[in-house]
């Protein structure tokens, strides 16, 4: 189903037919589930979560912008509803488009020459579960571009759209969150 | 060529370099073990993080969001209910006021000339009312008075023993009077 077919649902549910908006819902739910998911840690909340971005989508469909796709409109509202609750938490949060230029400019330096391996030690079921773990250990904001790279599958310019940040920022971050889960991989080793 | 920075490294694994550039970094991955080993170790954790597996969506997700959505539905704020309702009671107003085929000004002076009516005719019948529970009032009082005096005098002219036999009579009399009434009354009734 493409974003076109996804603008024809959101039309039809705008004219009150509700089974449209359920065929949104269906579409969804697993994408969205595995990125709150993996932002929030429980299941419970982030079942909670996630029903929750389909009920906001619900009520503010008619400010919607055709222009836009709907996949990043939702998962703005997914992102803005993660952004809440670390804020109730208190956990940190931090804005992408921040100074964080020490970590930025280490992407930019050569392969270094006593790089240890990290991969060659694992198999890939093993690599997997060392990754999720290395992803609760990462930073929200990074984790969240990680997830929407590489489980979500977003475009830089995607996610550049959702955040409302340069796309060279954002894909900055995104190799900033992959070397940082690298080196978490390493220590782990 | 020197190193590759890993900003190309990744650019390379994710099919962004440009082409002259990606030619290139195989040239070098071809003669370098450090970059080469470098660029497949991240190959490798890509390609692990793009397969972790999804998570379990329950059976009843879409209805429960459903359910949701209509019960969110279903809940009116007051201020809509209130504004439905006086939005009704207009359209209902201007419609008898086509059909009856008056002009709205005409009723509105209607209506208020006979609120003015009935407001002055509710102020003179209590006026009256006033009145004559004053009157009645005064005129009870004037009997008592006179009653009082009498049997003051009476006390004084008669002995108690013919006064009480009197006052036995007189009672007599008021009950027979009363009986005799209600007969009349009650034989006035009957068909």
């Amino acid at each position: 189903m493409n974003e076109d077919q996804d603008q024809v649902l959101v039309r039809r549910t705008l004219r009150g037919d509700r089974k449209a908006f359920e065929m949104i819902v269906r579409k969804y739910q697993q994408p969205l589930l595995n990125y709150v998911g993996r932002m929030v840690g429980e299941r419970e909340l982030a079942l909670d979560f996630t029903q929750d971005v389909f009920v906001r989508a619900y009520a503010s469909l008619r400010s919607f912008e055709p222009r836009y796709k709907f996949s990043t409109w939702l998962y703005k509202i997914a992102s803005n509803l993660v952004i809440d609750h670390w804020r109730k938490k208190r956990l940190p949060t931090y804005s992408l488009s921040g100074t964080r230029d020490e970590d930025g400019d280490q992407l930019a330096i050569d392969v270094p020459t006593e790089e240890p391996g990290v991969s060659r030690t694992f198999e890939l079921a093993e690599m997997r579960k060392r990754i999720e773990t290395a992803l609760e250990k990462l930073p929200g904001p990074l984790r969240e571009l990680f997830v929407w790279r590489h489980i979500n599958e977003l475009s830089y310019e995607e996610m550049a759209e959702i955040k409302g940040l340069p796309v060279g920022t954002i894909k900055n971050r995104v190799f900033q969150a992959k070397e940082m889960v690298r080196r978490i991989l390493e220590e782990m080793s | 060529m020197s190193c590759c920075p890993i900003n190309d490294i990744y650019d390379y694994i994710e099919g962004r370099l440009p082409a002259g550039r990606r030619q290139e970094m195989e040239g070098h991955l071809k003669v370098c073990p450090k970059c080469r080993r470098a660029a497949e170790e991240r190959r490798h954790i890509a390609a692990a993080a793009s397969s972790l597996p999804s998570l379990e969506v329950p059976a009843d997700f879409t209805d429960r969001v459903m359910s949701r959505i209509g019960a969110a539905e279903a809940r009116f704020p007051v201020w809509l209910i209130i504004l439905a309702s006086l939005s009704s009671l207009l359209a209902l107003g201007s419609v008898a006021l086509i059909a009856s085929g008056e002009n709205l000004m005409g009723i509105t002076l209607g209506a208020s000339h006979s609120l003015w009516e009935y407001a002055k005719s509710a102020a003179v019948l209590t006026a009256k009312v006033v009145t004559l529970l004053s009157l009645t009032g005064k005129t009870i009082q004037s009997l008592l008075l006179s009653a009082a005096k009498g049997l003051s005098m009476a006390d004084s002219l008669i002995s108690p023993a013919l006064l009480a036999v009197l006052l036995g009579l007189m009672t007599v009399l008021v009950v027979s009077l009363a009986l005799a009434a209600r007969k009349k009354i009650s034989l006035g009734d009957e068909p």
